[in-house]
């Protein structure tokens, strides 16, 4: 126990912001609600145990302090590429049922339809929630018909809107909470891109017609460029990027390390300088100490130098999602890597030295010794290199640098022709 | 009061444009400062059209046709609105009443003096002569813009309001801080074109606006941070180029202004050549005083010059503007003397700045200048190969330089430079980073050689290793 003056009065600030923020001032029954230091201290029991950033998500109840699980950085990656939007909670997807399973179970009885009353009946009655769900009925009313309605209308197609939407079609914000969860734990399951784009896409939309601007939309644009960066959807991708970089700037707490970071490898990707300047303009002195953030740029600063064996060994070891933007780049750059490799190296080098600092390295999985140098030629061979490739007779494979540099030279200059992609603002 | 009018009378019989542009400008002349003062107070809002009638139309001093009277009635009715917005912004604001001065309203009815004068242009009833008019205009529209924007920024500030998550509806709306900035760029963009069109003979064309206000629209774009659009007026120039007089026969502040916001987009494009062209024409016609304005083309200059001819500034350059010596000589020493350590912390100090300016990632590029420095060093450190037997001892010629040089040498010599990087945490040195390095140097044409790598040596070629270093 003991949770100290300062920790109570903080939690307490935190508690009323976050009130004044939503909007909740009003309708948050305050003599029920948890007293601060009761909140630290479920926080720190949450915390105590294993899985403690769920668990004290939930423990917080309505007071949304979803910092906490924000803010718990994991020191130690467990795999490379971890998409963190795989973490649902179990309980979070069971009480998740899709619209089809509850439509309409009772279509009416076949004496209804014969007399043909009901339907009227039906219509009238129809027209009379839409009178009241317009505003005309009380508050309270028209949030009961919501819930009744869309209460678990979950799933949601998009549909690009050319006028403002019904109001009825919108979901709100605690059914869009419950979207998300659901979204991300299908994804994981049955990776079908085209439908979490598709629903993602529509809780965006959701959002944006009721101008939420919170920890959720946060939540959902960040899923949504993970999934996107993930599918390498760099089009789909950007247009979260940009949305979410304005949403932090708001001060909406979420990602932005990573993000911050995906942002300058994007930007490495698109050649654009403009851009680049912009970025580390904007870039706060901050941002800059934060590792993720940090390799970031030493990426943009070996690419800038043109220093290819820097740029490889950090390939290697990029935190988050970076690899995928990463393998957006690591093809131009082996192409790149290589014309300075021609020109510098004669009057030929080993194959071994190639892969080595081209980063071919086989698979992580299957430990065969040869894989790297396999990948090295099919690579070298594909760029048009296979004329210059020579197996000596002790088996060392040589490649003659001196005659190749022609041939990626040219490559090169391909490689990099700007990069044009859908959807970039 | 007589002064305004005694001027706008002399400007219309002696086609004096620049005097004519005095009688409608927020600033007063040196002359007659208190004028907007007392042309707010030589007549009241109800009596204003009847009074400048009197002056305009039956003045006998001034003979104008009547459709041109009443133009100049619409211009000095609507400078008169004006007048009374400015002088209660400037009162609140002496009065130290920052929040009271209006200056939204101040630019929405100069806008409309822009307005009025447009109207008399694009009714063809002012001579071309007149365009100093439509300087006015434009430059002070876009003055007060940026005070209007400052100040709804200001008072967003102080109501708290940037706090909360109100301030912006769209979260993609961020750039609505400029707003009427970005209104002020479309009126100016609006006297472009009507310069851009005219189709009278050259000597009464407006054209003779083109670039002045071409300068303004740049100013504006890049405080918008939307320094892209400034291509499409390029792109209307160069379209327009045959049928407009040639830049030379401009004023030389329109020529010089205009040289340097055309080399800044290349260098921004990275077409170094082009910028060189344009800011080294900008740095030769522009006037010695105007220091500014020489410190603004070198700031882009220098680092052009970095990197297309290797050269880096005198001394003597740099110390005429302390701004340039600060930012750029802890630089360029560290280049010559081919310090890495230096360099990398002359970067970081000045990253802020230099991105601000848009130069960094140019700067950042002298690194490959500096590792040339170096490896040049090292070539001199290696010396002389030793003569070959039998080949004459009195040859002074055969002094032929070591160009066979160790992988290990370089690599120390980076170290001894600053080169953390190139350690490989354990107290040695990645070699194939050194390589990296030099492979880079002689991709770039930095220096002429090879390496052999089996031998760990880098063989530089005998004659002309270093091209343009005189080695």
């Amino acid at each position: 126990m003991g949770v100290d003056l300062a920790e109570m009065q903080h939690k307490l600030k935190v508690v009323i912001t976050q009130a004044a923020e939503a909007g909740q001032l009003e309708s948050i029954d305050w003599t029920t609600y948890p007293l601060p230091q009761h909140l630290v201290q479920a926080e720190r029991d949450a915390m105590a145990l294993p899985g403690g950033a769920q668990n004290a998500h939930s423990a917080n109840l309505n007071a949304s302090t979803s910092y906490l699980s924000n803010g718990a950085y994991l020191p130690e990656r467990i795999h490379k590429r971890k998409n963190e939007d795989l973490e649902v909670t179990a309980t979070e997807e069971d009480a998740v049922t899709p619209s089809w399973k509850k439509h309409n179970t009772n279509k009416g009885s076949m004496e209804d339809r014969m007399t043909g009353k009901s339907k009227k009946h039906d219509k009238k009655q129809k027209k009379q929630d839409a009178f009241r769900a317009n505003g005309l009925g009380t508050n309270a009313d028209v949030l009961e018909k919501r819930k009744q309605r869309f209460g678990y209308t979950i799933e949601k197609s998009y549909f690009r809107l050319t006028a403002p939407p019904a109001p009825d079609t919108v979901r709100p914000l605690p059914v869009l909470e419950k979207s998300l969860n659901h979204i991300r734990g299908k994804w994981k399951n049955e990776h079908n891109y085209n439908y979490a784009c598709d629903q993602l896409k529509s809780m965006r939309q959701d959002l944006t017609v009721q101008h939420i601007q919170n920890e959720l939309t946060v939540k959902v644009y960040e899923s949504h460029a993970r999934i996107a960066l993930e599918m390498k959807d760099l089009g789909e991708y950007n247009q979260c990027q940009t949305q979410l970089r304005a949403l932090y700037k708001l001060n909406i707490a979420g990602k932005s390390e990573e993000f911050t970071a995906y942002r300058i490898l994007y930007t490495v990707y698109t050649c654009n300088r403009t851009d680049m300047n912009n970025l580390l303009a904007d870039l706060t002195l901050a941002d800059k100490q934060k590792p993720a953030v940090q390799h970031a740029l030493q990426v943009r600063s070996a690419l800038a130098s043109g220093n290819y064996h820097k740029f490889f060994r950090l390939y290697l070891d990029a935190p988050f999602m970076g690899a995928y933007l990463l393998d957006m780049i690591i093809q131009r750059e082996r192409i790149a890597a290589m014309a300075a490799i021609c020109k510098a190296y004669k009057p030929d080098v080993s194959l071994c030295f190639i892969a080595q600092e081209l980063a071919f390295f086989g698979d992580v999985d299957a430990p065969d010794p040869d894989a790297g140098l396999r990948q090295c030629l099919e690579f070298l061979c594909q760029h048009g290199g296979e004329p210059f490739v020579e197996r000596k007779e002790d088996g060392d494979i040589r490649f003659q640098t001196g005659k190749a540099i022609a041939v990626f030279e040219g490559q090169r200059a391909a490689a990099f022709r700007s990069v044009d992609i859908k959807g970039q603002i | 009061m007589d002064a305004l009018w005694d001027d706008f009378a002399t400007a219309q019989n002696t086609c004096n444009g620049y005097l004519l542009a005095t009688t409608i400008s927020p600033e007063p002349p040196a002359t007659d400062p208190a004028r907007l003062y007392n042309f707010s107070r030589w007549t009241n809002a109800y009596s204003v059209q009847t009074d400048l009638r009197y002056k305009l139309q039956y003045n006998p001093s001034v003979h104008l046709e009547k459709k041109e009277a009443g133009a100049w009635l619409e211009v000095f009715t609507a400078f008169y609105t004006f007048t009374g917005k400015l002088l209660a912004a400037e009162e609140a604001q002496t009065a130290g009443k920052n929040r009271e001065a209006d200056w939204s309203s101040v630019y929405e009815s100069w806008k409309e003096v822009l307005s009025t004068v447009y109207r008399g242009y694009s009714g063809n009833v002012f001579e071309a002569w007149t365009i100093p008019c439509l300087y006015v205009v434009g430059k002070y529209l876009r003055i007060f813009a940026i005070k209007a924007d400052e100040q709804a920024a200001a008072s967003q500030r102080d109501s708290g309001l940037a706090f909360g998550g109100l301030q912006e509806e769209d979260a993609c709306s961020a750039a609505s801080k400029n707003e009427k900035l970005e209104d002020a760029a479309r009126q100016i963009n609006r006297i472009f074109a009507l310069c851009l069109g005219d189709r009278s003979p050259l000597e009464d064309s407006r054209k003779w606006a083109l670039y002045y206000t071409a300068n303004l629209l740049f100013k504006t774009y890049f405080r918008l941070n939307s320094i892209p659009l400034s291509k499409n007026i390029l792109r209307s120039l160069r379209a327009s180029a045959t049928d407009t007089p040639p830049l030379s026969a401009f004023p030389k502040a329109h020529q010089v202004t205009f040289k340097y916001y055309s080399g800044v987009i290349a260098f921004l494009e990275e077409d170094y050549a082009l910028a060189e062209d344009f800011l080294m024409s900008a740095y030769q016609t522009c006037d010695r005083r105007a220091t500014r304005n020489v410190e603004m083309i070198l700031m882009y200059l220098i680092p052009t010059k970095l990197l297309t001819a290797h050269r880096l500034p005198t001394q003597q350059l740099l110390q005429q503007s302390p701004t340039l010596d600060r930012l750029f000589s802890p630089l360029c020493t560290a280049i010559k003397r081919a310090d890495l350590r230096a360099f990398n912390a002359a970067l970081e100090a000045g990253e802020d700045e230099f991105v601000k300016r848009r130069i960094y990632l140019t700067l950042e590029r002298g690194r490959d200048i500096l590792l040339r420095n170096l490896f040049r060093k090292v070539f001199l450190a290696g010396g002389f190969e030793a003569p070959k037997e039998g080949e004459g001892e009195g040859g002074i010629a055969a002094a032929v330089r070591r160009t066979r040089i160790p992988v290990r040498e370089i690599a120390a010599a980076l170290r001894m430079a600053g080169a953390t990087e190139i350690e490989d945490g354990e107290g040695g040195v990645d070699g194939d980073e050194v390589e990296c390095l030099v492979a880079n140097a002689i991709y770039k044409n930095f220096m002429k050689g090879y390496i052999a790598r089996d031998r760990g040596i880098v063989v530089l070629s005998k004659a002309g290793a270093f091209p343009g270093t005189g080695l």
